[in-house]
């Protein structure tokens, strides 16, 4: 069984390094982490391993020091990893970067489940998995919680509005994992030593991850990056401070608080007479 | 020349249709009649035929009706094939296509674009219609002047901004709008619409999932979107644990739930269906309480159309504080338990039993 679980290097937003005063990113200044939801995939496609035996392997597209994520996933149990790299792909929005994904996911091989966090932290649509799919012309599970795999169906439940959905999927399918499944566990020793030898070993490493580009996937550059991306982000503005009268009491003048909420028409009604 | 067209997809469960469809349509009408446009509405189901009328008396000026027993409940697939093929049998694609960012609309959008190779816009909270000059040296191809583009607006990462995000070079440009951003029209009887039938043919390979049972708690759904009262916790709690005295301050008010940041959840502090911003839910309580939380955008924009807004933080430089009605500088620990007493002098509050308020469960 083939596993494939897609991932991304996002700026890490607990930290202000990078983030410019008009709010866009300085890739190079930001830190950098693993995009959140996408440790819940990675959770998922190892699911895959512990119970089934597949193989694992982690996809990521970005700039070199994307690389980092893919030893991130090795340490945790991933058995190779795959860089999509090209300076080309600058300024890909969704329906561009799933085309070179879906060129790079038929490049590296015929996968039964691909894992996908359900969106990133930094793009925030939750739209590639779906376009992936789309292009790759399999079904879809959405809002994944969680799931098994019996006799070659893949069993899911799924998170919607006000409840959940079970749904049965015959395989290759694709799965967006959200932030209710499974949490990643800890990285395992071996792993830990895995990717210590392959960061000393290049010719180990050059075995285990392969960094690759649009033409070893034989991608239209025409279809990637900015050239393929029929949106672009025309503006970014503030926005415009609502309120601004707030009445702000200190710390231990919560009865004053109190007393207030109780004399405000509107809400009084909810907090009782006192 | 033919008629430009503003397509908006309307949900139905059980053959009811869901506010997000009327919210789009009064969306939608404000972009048609700026384009001079056709507003129509879609809905796939089975047995739907009386939900024409509806969205009629809401602004649609034509409805497509997809009604199929394979259309009753949402599956991608068969979704996507229909709503392809109906676009396909078109002289021209929509100008705009929009649907809800709801689960439903979220898978379903992308399958779309992808397959129309169009642009998306996701979870947008304002859309306009405008024009647009591009130039860039990197892509002298699409520059240009643009007359009624799309404006598709979103909060985006970062502090307090908001991104326009434009596709004017294929249509349909398309965008999902959050749910509780729009606001419907109001009833009109004597709109008069036309309604087609679409035509519904699927291939055995759309039927590949199938739907084992669809669980829809309507007393676990109250949650959020429901309560007068919400307590809401953030990274500023510490640990997993303040979520309790959330729940004891929740405890005070009748109708009341407990809500989160998105921090607390990544934290694993709290269970996703508390969250409550860009990627969780929009809510509008008559009070909402924030315990511990800066009020970034990507939770304001959940929340900020609450009715009262008091913030608990102990940080007076907090951007919550530039929109709340009522602050609190201090540590919620000694804060949060003074205010429980002090609500629970004199009259005594009715108790909101638990099975009015979501549980908070540690873990999965």
């Amino acid at each position: 069984m083939e596993s494939f679980v897609l991932i991304k290097q996002v700026p890490d937003q607990s930290s202000k390094a990078g983030i410019n005063s008009d709010g866009t990113i300085d890739r190079a200044k930001a830190k950098r982490m693993l995009n959140p939801f996408d440790r819940y995939a990675l959770e998922a496609a190892l699911q895959t391993k512990r119970q089934h035996g597949a193989r694992v392997t982690a996809i990521t597209m970005g700039p070199p020091p994307a690389m980092e994520i893919l030893y991130e996933a090795i340490a945790h149990g991933a058995d190779r990893g795959i860089l999509m790299t090209d300076r080309r792909l600058a300024a890909s929005d969704t329906l561009a970067t799933a085309y070179t994904l879906a060129q790079t996911v038929r490049y590296a091989g015929s996968p039964d489940l691909i894992f996908c966090g359900l969106q990133t932290t930094d793009g925030d649509t939750a739209q590639v998995g779906p376009q992936l799919a789309e292009r790759l012309g399999i079904p879809q599970v959405t809002y994944c919680e969680a799931f098994e795999i019996r006799d070659g169906i893949l069993l899911a439940r799924r998170a919607i509005e006000g409840g959940s959905q079970t749904v049965t999927v015959s395989l290759p399918a694709l799965v967006t994992v959200a932030n209710s499944a499974q949490r990643l566990a800890y990285q395992t020793l071996r792993g830990a030593r895995r990717v210590q030898h392959l960061m000393r070993d290049e010719a180990a490493r050059a075995e285990v991850i392969q960094i690759i580009n649009l033409d070893d996937v034989g991608a239209d550059p025409e279809r990637c990056g900015l050239k393929g991306s029929p949106t672009i982000v025309a503006a970014t503005e503030k926005v415009g401070e609502i309120g601004g009268n707030c009445q702000v009491f200190q710390g231990q003048s919560v009865p004053s608080l109190v007393k207030s909420l109780r004399e405000a028409a509107s809400i009084s009604s909810y907090i009782g007479a006192g | 020349m033919v008629q430009k067209r503003v397509l908006i997809f309307a949900e139905q469960v059980n053959g009811e249709l869901q506010p997000i469809g009327l919210e789009l349509l009064g969306s939608g009408r404000l972009l048609a009649d700026k384009l001079g446009a056709t507003l129509s509405a879609l809905v796939l189901g089975s047995n739907i035929a009386h939900l024409s009328s509806t969205l009629i008396g809401h602004g649609a000026d034509e409805v497509f009706l997809a009604d199929h027993p394979e259309l009753a409940q949402y599956r991608t697939l068969p979704y996507r094939r229909v709503i392809t093929d109906l676009i396909k049998s078109w002289p021209q694609p929509p100008h705009i296509i929009l649907l809800g960012s709801t689960t439903t609309g979220r898978d379903l959008a992308p399958r779309l674009a992808a397959y129309l190779e169009t642009g998306l816009t996701a979870d947008c909270t304002e859309l306009d219609i405008g024009p647009f000059e591009y130039s860039n040296s990197k892509d002298p191809s699409k520059s240009g002047l643009f007359p009624n583009c799309l404006y598709a607006i979103r909060p985006s990462f970062g502090e307090s901004l908001k991104a326009r995000i434009l596709g004017p070079w294929k249509n349909p440009q398309m965008a999902t709008v959050r749910p509780g951003v729009m606001v419907p029209l109001a009833w009109n009887g004597s709109r008069r619409g036309e309604v087609f039938q679409v035509p519904v043919q699927l291939d055995p390979s759309d039927l590949s999932l199938q739907i084992v049972e669809t669980v829809r708690n309507l007393s676990q759904a109250i949650d959020l979107t429901r309560a007068e009262v919400i307590v809401s916790g953030g990274y500023g709690l510490g640990s997993p644990e303040g979520f309790e005295l959330m729940e004891q301050l929740a405890a005070c008010f009748p109708n009341s739930a407990v809500g989160s940041s998105r921090k607390a959840v990544d934290s694993g502090w709290i269970p996703y269906a508390h969250q409550v911003g860009q990627t969780g839910k929009t809510v509008r309580p008559q009070i909402y309480i924030a315990c511990g939380i800066s009020g970034a955008i990507q939770h304001r924009v959940g929340m900020d159309k609450s009715q009262t807004i008091i913030a608990i933080n102990k940080d007076s430089s907090a951007p919550i504080f530039k929109f709340a009605h009522y602050g609190i500088v201090g540590d919620l620990y000694q804060v949060v338990p003074e205010m429980i007493r002090q609500l629970q002098q004199g009259q005594p509050q009715p108790q909101a039993s638990p099975s009015e308020r979501i549980p908070v469960l540690q873990g999965q």
